[in-house]
Formats: C-alpha cells, structure tokens, sequence
C-alpha cells in the first residue's frame, strides 16, 4: 500500500518537474531570443544609418560619393582619411601592437603560473586582474602623460618627427598595455589547467626547467594562449578613447606606415568631433561602423577557423597530415566533378 | 636484515634515511637503510601511505620538486652521494615511469624523441635508430610502426603506458624506477608489461612500486617491504616470501592486513 503511495507521488512529481523543465527551457530560449532581437536591431540600424548617407542628401544636399568612400585619401568632409586606408591603418595598428603584446603575456604569463615564488604569485595575478578590469580612458591619459613624452624623445633621437608625441607608435603602445592584462589572463589559466603530470614527465626525462616550460607548457596550452590574444584581438580592434587621446587624428593615405606620423582609425574617425557633427558628417560615421563590424566578424571566423586547426595540433596531430587530409579532398571532388562532366 | 654476504653489484646505497614533509610535520621515511643491485628487480610493497612512492621518487631526487620538503642521510648512486650529482644529469640516469601513463600530448614519434632532443640530439639517423630500439624494447614496436605520427592520446592505457618506458628507454639509462605501472591497466596489458620487465632486467636496473603481490612474487629478485614509513624487511624474493623474517611481513603476505 504504501510503496504504491510512493510511487504514485513519485509520478505526480515528475510530471510537475519535468512542466518546470519545460518552462525554464522557454524562458531561455526567450532571453536568448531578446538578446539576439538586440543585436539583430544594432546591427540593422547602424546598416541603414551607414548606407544613408551614399543615397540621401542630407540637409545640405550632400551625399557621399561611394568610391571616394573606398578609396580616395583627401576623402570626405575634412580632406583626411579614405575609408580603406583607415581600415588598413586599424589592422595595422592592432598588428604592431600584438607583436609587442603577445610575447610579453606569454612570459609574463610563463613567469607567475612557474618561475615565481610561490609567495608572490598571488599578488601578482591579482595585479594583473586589476590591471585587465582599467578602463580604457585611463590607458589613454596614461598614454597621454607618460607614452607620449617617452615617444617624443624616441623620435628626436632616432632624427624623425612626432606631433608633440601624437603617434601611430604611442597609438600601439597603448593598444599593447591594454591588451597584455587580458591576453596575460587567459594565458595563466592555460597554463595552470597543463597537467602537471607531463611536467613531471618531463623532468623525469632530464629536461631542465626552461625545456619543460617551453615545450611541453607552452606546447600544451598554446591554444589557450591563442584564446587570450583573440580576446586581445577583439580589444584592440574595437578601441576608440585611448586611441584617438594618443593617436593624432589626423594624416593621410598610406602615412600610417611611417609609425612616427600621425594618422586615424576607424574608431577614432568615429569618435572624433561627434560631438559637434551634423548631417553628413555625422551620419557617414554609421558607414564607418559597418566597416568595423565586417572587420570584427571576418577575423574572428578566421581566427576560430585558426583555433580549430591549433587545438587539433594542441593534441599531437602532425601538421601535415591534415594539408594531405585537405589536397585528398580536393582531389576527390575534382574527381567527381570531372566523373560528372563527362556523363 | 640485508644480505651481507650478497655479492651482486650494489647501485643504490641508502643510509640513514629519513624525510619529512610539511616543513617536518610528518615524517614518511623512518631510517631507511638498503641496497639496490645492479640488474636485478626490486620491488616495494607495503600498504597505502607506507612511504614507498616517496623513497622511490628519492633515487632521481623528484621528491625534492615537493615543497616543504626534506631528506637526510645519504643515497649514492655507483658510490657517488645523489646530492652531488647534478640532478638533470641524475634523471637521464635513472628514469621513471609514473603509476599513470602520462604520454605527452604529442606525436608517438616526438614522444620518444622528447628526451634525447632535450640532450641536444638532432641527427635524424641517430633518432631514428633511437626509435627503433626503444619502441622495440618497450615491445610497442609492431602496434604503432605504422602510426608513428599519429597522436599518443589516440593509443589505448597499456600503449600509453609501454610508451612511457619506450620514452624512458630512449635515454639509455641505467636504472628505471615504476610506481605502481600497471595499476591502470586491464590483466592483458599488466602481462605484458610483466613480460617486459623480465625482459629489461637483462639490461637495466628496476625498481617498482606494487599493490599487487603476486605481481612481486612474480617478477622481482629483491623484495622490500614497508610498513608506516618504516623498511620492516629487506631480502631476496623467494626468501620474502616463503620464509618472512618480521611477524608483521608474515601477516600482509597472507593478507591479515593492509
Ligand atoms: N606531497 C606530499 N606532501 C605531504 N605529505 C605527503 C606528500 N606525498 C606523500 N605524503 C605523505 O607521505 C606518506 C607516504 O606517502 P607515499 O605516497 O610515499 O605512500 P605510498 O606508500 O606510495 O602509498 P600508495 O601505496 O597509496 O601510493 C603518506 O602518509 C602521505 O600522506
Ligand atoms: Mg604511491
């Protein structure tokens, strides 16, 4: 009697429960839905913000000729830019300031996860938390008071010229100490999550310290370290303030490779002088928008793409076995293609 | 207690031996004193917590990586104190295989190269011979000939674990020391890495950690049993185990305890 009781609740509760599964599903998927109503929204409005200004006149009567959108240097408004050659310029400026980025995270990283004492550890990786949660407006006064001057007396004493310390250079620095917290975070759980079995392993092979650190941490966790620097990526891509307080605002067309000059981003075209902006020149910063995002979302499908292929090396697949995997693909859709022409 | 009138080459000559963890908090060896001879298979067997992984991770100094840690009385290896010997050189010497296979994530191949390039090895004929004679006497040669580039986490446990010694084998050392290497492993594999030890010993010196007496009885000429940090019996294996010496030798063995 009783074990039929039991059973019988036991029923009665699974049903409600699996009704509460039910329901929680739903209220996620519509969270999710609203999320993704919300960038749906941002992105269709900076679209129809940013085409705008190639067709409508806006209340002067001016529109924005498309070519010279793309590529003429004296473009638009004020005689700076063009529109490729500012994108450029922010590939560019978050390329150089990697190179400087990711190699200090790494060892900075390598440092405090296995050469630092114990001690200190701790300190240490809660200053870099610190450092990765700085707002980047302080990264740019930081820029200002500090970089700037440094990269003035660089630039006198290698003969070139800087506009007051205004520099792509000081540009790059900047992005790189805002980029080193963040890449140097995502490095140190990499690192930890190694198992130290291998480590162990490694030394119990007559490996020195520094031979397991490189090869077998930083072999083990490079795809964490890529993880980081695409979030590092992602920072640097999209900064404005700290930029355009350094950056100088300012040059055209291809000056953006002589690293003393001044020059623009998309970013920092965006943000400067919005404030007193109409019209056109208000409305074309949409358009600059669109531009950003394309470049936002076409790197990170190549870096994922990337990450992928890293992880599957992360776990000892030989490298070339899998170009031979691609080329016998390829191979066998020529083949049916070839198959299939003929019939 | 040793066999005083033993005349097999000695390797290791532990004396007086006692270590501390826990900055002296606790001790896990208590005045340890033996030998370890040359070409012969010693086995440590005694129940959890006894101090055996810990004496063996002192013959290639490993247990000095332990924080808070420390050891006195003296090892030697061939009559040299371990302390003076430098402890990279030490572990190309004396090799270890942990009780969990722990290939590294790499191809099989880099595996066995790992520690031969680590020494500064680069001649692709050298490390290929390397290969060669190390996979074959982990006895691993036939089942991964074909997929040397292919991935070492791919392989089942047992592989895993003959990688390990075919890793270890590849530094020619002289003595390899096992925590408890088929503790992991299924009946067949655990056989075969029995076979293979028979095997090594003709070149090697080993020392392994078991739970597992038959195991002991089965491929070991030394026997040493340990009980709380203590050696309570040190002799050949047959000796050990038809005639134990210690009352409490006489109880594990026939499984009165532990
Ligand atoms: N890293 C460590 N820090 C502190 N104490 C330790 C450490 N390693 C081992 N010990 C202690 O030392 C004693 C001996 O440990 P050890 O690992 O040598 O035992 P064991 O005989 O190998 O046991 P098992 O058969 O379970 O592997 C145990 O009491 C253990 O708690
Ligand atoms: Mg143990």
């Amino acid at each position: 009697m009783k074990s039929n009781n039991i059973q019988q609740n036991a029923l009665k509760k699974a049903n409600f429960k699996t009704k509460i599964d039910l329901l929680v599903k739903f209220i996620f998927a519509f969270l999710a839905l609203i999320c993704a109503c919300v960038v749906i929204f941002i992105v269709i409005f900076i679209l129809v913000k940013g085409i705008q200004p190639f067709i409508i006149p806006d209340g002067s009567g001016a529109t924005q000729n498309i070519s010279d959108f793309f590529l003429n240097p004296n473009w638009l408004y004020d005689g700076t830019g063009g529109m490729s050659y500012m994108m450029l310029a922010t590939i560019y400026v978050t390329l150089l300031s990697l190179i400087i980025s990711v190699p200090t995270s790494i060892f900075c990283g390598l440092f405090i996860v296995k050469v630092c004492p114990k001690s200190i550890k701790e300190i240490l990786k809660t200053g870099v938390q610190i450092l990765a949660s700085i707002p980047s407006v302080i990264f740019g006064l930081f820029g200002m008071g500090v970089l700037k001057p440094i990269v003035k007396g660089f630039a006198n004493a290698v003969g070139m010229q800087t506009f007051g310390g205004s520099s792509v250079l000081t540009g790059v620095l900047v992005l790189a100490f805002m980029t080193i917290p963040t890449i140097t975070l995502v490095s140190i759980t990499s690192m930890e999550a190694v198992d130290i079995n291998l480590s162990k392993a490694s030394l119990a092979l007559g490996a020195s310290n520094q031979q397991t650190n490189y090869k077998i941490v930083l072999k083990a966790s490079q795809s964490g370290i890529f993880a980081g620097t695409i979030l590092g990526i992602g920072r640097a891509l999209g900064e404005a303030t700290a930029l355009q307080m350094v950056i100088g605002n300012g040059g055209v067309g291809w000056d953006f490779l002589n690293v003393f000059n001044i020059y623009r981003t998309l970013t920092t075209t965006m943000l400067a002088g919005i404030g007193e902006a109409t019209g056109i020149k208000y409305d074309i910063r949409f358009s600059l928008g669109i531009v950003l995002i394309i470049v936002i979302v076409v790197t990170n499908i190549l870096l994922n793409l990337l990450k992928n292929y890293m992880t599957r090396i992360d776990k000892g697949e030989p490298k070339d076995k899998n170009k031979i995997g691609i080329i016998k693909n390829i191979k066998i859709y020529l083949e049916a293609y070839v198959h299939a022409k003929k019939n | 207690m040793n066999n005083e009138n033993n005349k097999d080459e000695v390797v290791f000559d532990v004396k007086n031996v006692n270590l501390f963890y826990d900055n002296g908090a606790k001790q896990a060896l208590k005045d340890i004193n033996m030998k370890i001879y040359k070409n012969k298979v010693t086995a440590f067997i005694g129940p959890s917590g006894c101090g055996k992984s810990t004496l063996l991770r002192c013959f290639d100094r490993m247990n000095e990586l332990v924080d808070n840690s420390y050891r006195d009385g003296i090892i030697t290896y061939n009559g040299e104190d371990i302390k003076d010997i430098n402890s990279i050189y030490l572990r190309t010497r004396v090799g270890m295989v942990f009780q969990q296979p722990n290939p590294f994530p790499m191809s099989i191949k880099d595996n066995i190269f790992y520690g031969p390039r680590c020494q500064g090895v680069k001649d692709k004929k050298i490390l290929n011979e390397i290969l060669d004679e190390s996979l074959k006497g982990a006895a691993l040669y036939d089942e991964v000939k074909d997929i040397l580039n292919k991935s070492a986490l791919g392989l089942s446990g047992g592989q895993q674990q003959r990688l390990c010694i075919a890793r270890t084998l590849a530094m020619s050392p002289d003595v390899i020391l096992m925590d408890e290497p088929t503790s992991a492993l299924d009946p067949i594999a655990t056989l075969k890495i029995e076979e293979l030890i028979n095997e090594l010993k003709k070149k090697y010196t080993i020392i392994i950690v078991t739970h597992n007496m038959q195991q002991a009885a089965r491929i070991s000429d030394y026997t040493a049993f340990f009980m709380l940090g203590e050696l309570v019996e040190f002799n050949k294996t047959e000796e050990f185990f038809s005639h134990p010496q210690d009352k409490r030798s006489e109880d594990y063995i026939t499984g009165r305890f532990g």
